[in-house]
C-alpha cells in the first residue's frame, strides 16, 4: 500500500510547534501534471544511462510501497523534527 | 516428557527425593513451563519488520544545544526495495563512486555488492543487536 499520510512535526527553540499532516494521495493528484513531467524526465534519463525504465519504475514503486511505517525523529535541546509515514 | 521432568523422576527412582518432593518439583516445573496442548505447533517468533536506530547523547557542557536524541525506524522492506533500486545504478557510475570512496579512505567495491547477497544480509538482520555505551552517548541498533 502506498503511503497515505505523512506527518511532519517541528518544534522550534522558542517552544513553538508546527505540525503538518500531508495526505499523500490528494497531493499526488494535485501534482499529477508535474509528476507526468517528472516521469518523462526520468524516462529520458533512463534511456541516456541505459537503465531499463521498467525496472526503474518497478524499483521506485517498491520503495514507495515500503515507506509506510518509516519514522525519523531528531531532537537537539529544545529543537525537534519528526517525520512519520503511515 | 521433557528432560527436567525425567531428571526429577530419576531422582525419585534413585531415592534422592521423596514422592512429595517430586510432586512439588513437577508442579513448580509445570507452572514455570506450561505445556502446549497436544497437536499444537510451537509458536514461531514473529519476524521483525523494522530496523531501529536509537541514539541518545547528553550535553557535554561545551556550549552545545543540550541533550539530543535520534530515533529512526525503517521498515526492512524499505531496505530490500532500496537494494533493488540501487542495483540499477549503471556500472560506470559505480566505478566513479568506488574511486571517490577509495580517495576518501573507504576502500569498498560497490560493484561486488549483489542484490541477493544483501537480501541474505537483511534476512539475518533480525538477529542483530548493537549497543554502544559511552558515558555521555548511547547507540542502539536492533530489529523489532
Amino acid at each position: 500500500m502506498i503511503p497515505q499520510l505523512v506527518t511532519v512535526r517541528h518544534r522550534r527553540p522558542d517552544g513553538r510547534q508546527l505540525r503538518l499532516h500531508v495526505p499523500v494521495l490528494p497531493v499526488l493528484l494535485v501534482l499529477a501534471p508535474l509528476l507526468l513531467l517528472a516521469l518523462l524526465a526520468g524516462l529520458v534519463t533512463c534511456l541516456i544511462f541505459r537503465v531499463s525504465p521498467v525496472d526503474a519504475l518497478r524499483g521506485t514503486g517498491h520503495v514507495l510501497w515500503a515507506l509506510p511505517g518509516a519514522r525519523f525523529e531528531i531532537e537537539q535541546g529544545r529543537t525537534a523534527l519528526s517525520v512519520s509515514v503511515r | 516428557m521433557n528432560e527436567q521432568r525425567r531428571q526429577i523422576l530419576q531422582m525419585l527412582a534413585d531415592g534422592k527425593i521423596t514422592a512429595d518432593e517430586a510432586e512439588r518439583l513437577i508442579d513448580a516445573l509445570e507452572r514455570e513451563l506450561p505445556e502446549s496442548p497436544p497437536g499444537a505447533t510451537p509458536r514461531l517468533k514473529a519476524r521483525p519488520r523494522y530496523l531501529r536506530v536509537v541514539v541518545n547523547w547528553e550535553d557535554d557542557d561545551s556550549g552545545g544545544d543540550g541533550p539530543g536524541r535520534v530515533n529512526i525506524r525503517v521498515p526492512l522492506q524499505l531496505l530490500r526495495a532500496g537494494v533493488r533500486l540501487a542495483s540499477l545504478i549503471p556500472p560506470q557510475a559505480l566505478t566513479k563512486v568506488n574511486a571517490e570512496l577509495n580517495r576518501s579512505g573507504v576502500p569498498v567495491d560497490l560493484t561486488q555488492l549483489k542484490p541477493q547477497h544483501i537480501e541474505d544480509l537483511i534476512e539475518q538482520l533480525d538477529e542483530l543487536t548493537v549497543d554502544v555505551d559511552q558515558p555521555d552517548t548511547k547507540v542502539q541498533v536492533f530489529c523489532e
